[in-house]
């Protein structure tokens, strides 16, 4: 792959990511799910841990921007390949000459980006509502942190796409595996209060790593080694998450082409 | 006598086929997820959050309040698709067309919402038990069991309001998740309603599940059902006002659909 055809792709990358955020801010489901959803999690839980302090208002803040992209990834990315397949542009998608693979990327990326405005507006909400003055504490880490987490979202959500379109008994699950991801991943409190035996679990969901990174870069409460632990976590399952999903879309699109059954489900 | 034998033919058949027709698209291990693993994972969240923020000792609270809280999953959803997916299957016409009691055909999409909304309440209090810790050993069952049955009543009073909404709307998700979720608020089911605002305790009381979860935390801590029995009339009372505005509501959109000609229109 040389660079022409990088920059090319990664043209693709950004205007499917536009096309896809314009196209869903119109719909009242992903709103829900992208702004209302987090920030109502943050004003429970801003007004639960209240006596906890500032740090507990971060957290807060941090976390439910987190359950926000963790939904978001569910239910729109997961589903974003059967949104395409029920308005009819499935089949042209796959034939078009950019790998379907760069496609869905973008459209996970668009997904993403505007789940993190969730993380913006329960910030507000803890300025505003409650009144706290919040100071991310190690910013470039934080960024960092962001960055990362993003790509191993995207990555994450390249493999639950095919998943659900080659398997519609699983997305029946969809509603059953919003919360247990919440919980297991510590987005609003430490995992350390669950059972010892789910602590395996968490750490191979990238989700966690993303929340370790990011709570541990806005608060003080993680050294330097740990989060870098997490950046080298989150980069190990974007890798892998990257080449499952690679196969998974080889075998998909040949399922579909080989019975004929692209459009239909 | 033979139009009682009819309307209490249409009710049953309505309650049955409104049921299955929502859940057709499951398998049973999927209707057990929705049922069993989804309502387990959202207590689980809410229940680690509220001991993670007051401590381990207030356990039994959160339990509690997100118990029941499981009610608007059957309450809210599960009505409001029975109304709306009429629209959304091209039935509404038919439905409109027939000479049906329109209150029978209403309470017909109540029933197994109900039953199941009642049922996965009590399955989060076994988890509450088994999982959790809950100690129901002095709570007396009987009237726990009443407490669930009247708070899934109410708020499928609610939900049958909101599936009406869902005949004049086509976001009829976002209206179901926001109502759900201002739920975990404003019910109590999370918080303490003294600690809100004045504001927020007067809409919590005009809304179903507040009243039952207080009176299902006071009967586990000890009271009688006599002392929580104001409660458990203000539960119904709420949820019967629900169910009328919803019965009305549902009689108006027919007039005006009727008149517009704009039955299936979005």
């Amino acid at each position: 792959m040389n660079i022409r055809t990088l920059i090319k792709y990664w043209r693709t990358i950004l205007l499917v990511a536009e096309m896809n955020i314009r196209q869903q801010m119109t719909d009242g489901f992903i709103l829900f799910t992208v702004l209302f959803q987090p920030i109502i999690i943050a004003l429970l839980g801003l007004w639960m841990l209240k006596d906890k302090g500032p740090d507990a208002a971060m957290f807060v803040v941090v976390g439910s921007g987190l359950t926000g992209l963790w939904s978001s990834l569910l239910f729109i990315s997961g589903g974003s390949l059967n949104f395409e397949r029920w308005s009819g542009t499935l089949e042209s998608l796959v034939a078009v000459p950019t790998p379907f693979e760069v496609i869905v990327f973008g459209k996970n990326l668009g997904n993403v980006v505007q789940s993190l405005i969730s993380m913006v507006l329960g910030y507000f909400v803890a300025a505003f509502a409650f009144g706290y003055s919040l100071e991310i504490q190690q910013p470039l880490l934080f960024v960092a942190s962001v960055f990362l987490s993003v790509i191993a979202f995207i990555s994450f959500g390249l493999i639950i796409a095919p998943i659900f379109v080659m398997n519609p008994g699983v997305r029946a699950w969809q509603n059953a595996m919003e919360f247990p991801v919440y919980v297991l991943c510590g987005f609003l409190f430490p995992i350390a209060l669950l059972p010892g035996w789910t602590s395996p679990i968490s750490y191979l969901l990238p989700p966690y790593w993303a929340a370790v990174a990011l709570h541990g870069t806005s608060t003080t409460n993680a050294s330097l080694n740990q989060t870098l632990f997490a950046w080298g976590m989150l980069l190990l399952f974007s890798l892998l998450d990257l080449i499952i999903a690679s196969r998974l879309f080889k075998v998909m699109l040949y399922k579909a082409r080989a019975d004929a059954t692209l459009g239909m489900e | 006598m033979k139009t009682l034998t009819n309307n209490l033919r249409l009710f049953w058949q309505g309650a049955i086929l409104s049921y299955v027709a929502l859940f057709h698209w499951m398998r049973p291990i999927q209707y057990a997820a929705s049922k069993i693993l989804m309502p387990l994972a959202q207590m689980f969240f809410f229940v680690y959050l509220g001991t993670f923020a007051t401590g381990k000792d207030n356990a039994t609270f959160y339990i509690i309040g997100n118990a029941l809280q499981i009610a608007a999953v059957s309450g809210i959803y599960g009505m409001s698709m029975s109304i709306g997916g009429d629209r959304d299957n091209g039935t509404l016409g038919y439905i409109f067309g027939t000479p049906a009691n329109r209150l029978v055909v209403f309470m017909g999409r109540a029933f197994m919402n109900i039953m199941d909304g009642a049922l996965g309440v009590v399955i989060a209090f076994i988890w509450g038990v088994i999982l959790m810790g809950l100690d129901l050993s002095h709570t007396s069952i009987p009237a726990l069991a009443l407490i669930i049955l009247i708070t899934t009543i109410s708020t499928c009073g609610l939900g049958l309001l909101l599936g009406c909404l869902a005949l004049i709307t086509a976001n009829v998700m976002f209206v179901n998740n926001f109502v759900y979720f201002l739920l975990l608020i404003f019910s109590g089911a999370n918080l303490p309603l003294e600690e809100l605002p004045v504001w927020v305790q007067a809409v919590s009381y005009i809304l179903p599940l507040t009243r039952g979860i207080t009176a299902a935390r006071e009967l586990v801590g000890g009271a009688s059902l006599t002392e929580i029995s104001p409660l458990l009339w203000g539960e119904l009372t709420v949820g019967l006002v629900y169910f009328v505005l919803g019965y009305f509501l549902f009689k108006a959109f027919e007039i005006v659909a009727k008149r517009r000609g704009t039955l299936e229109v979005f």
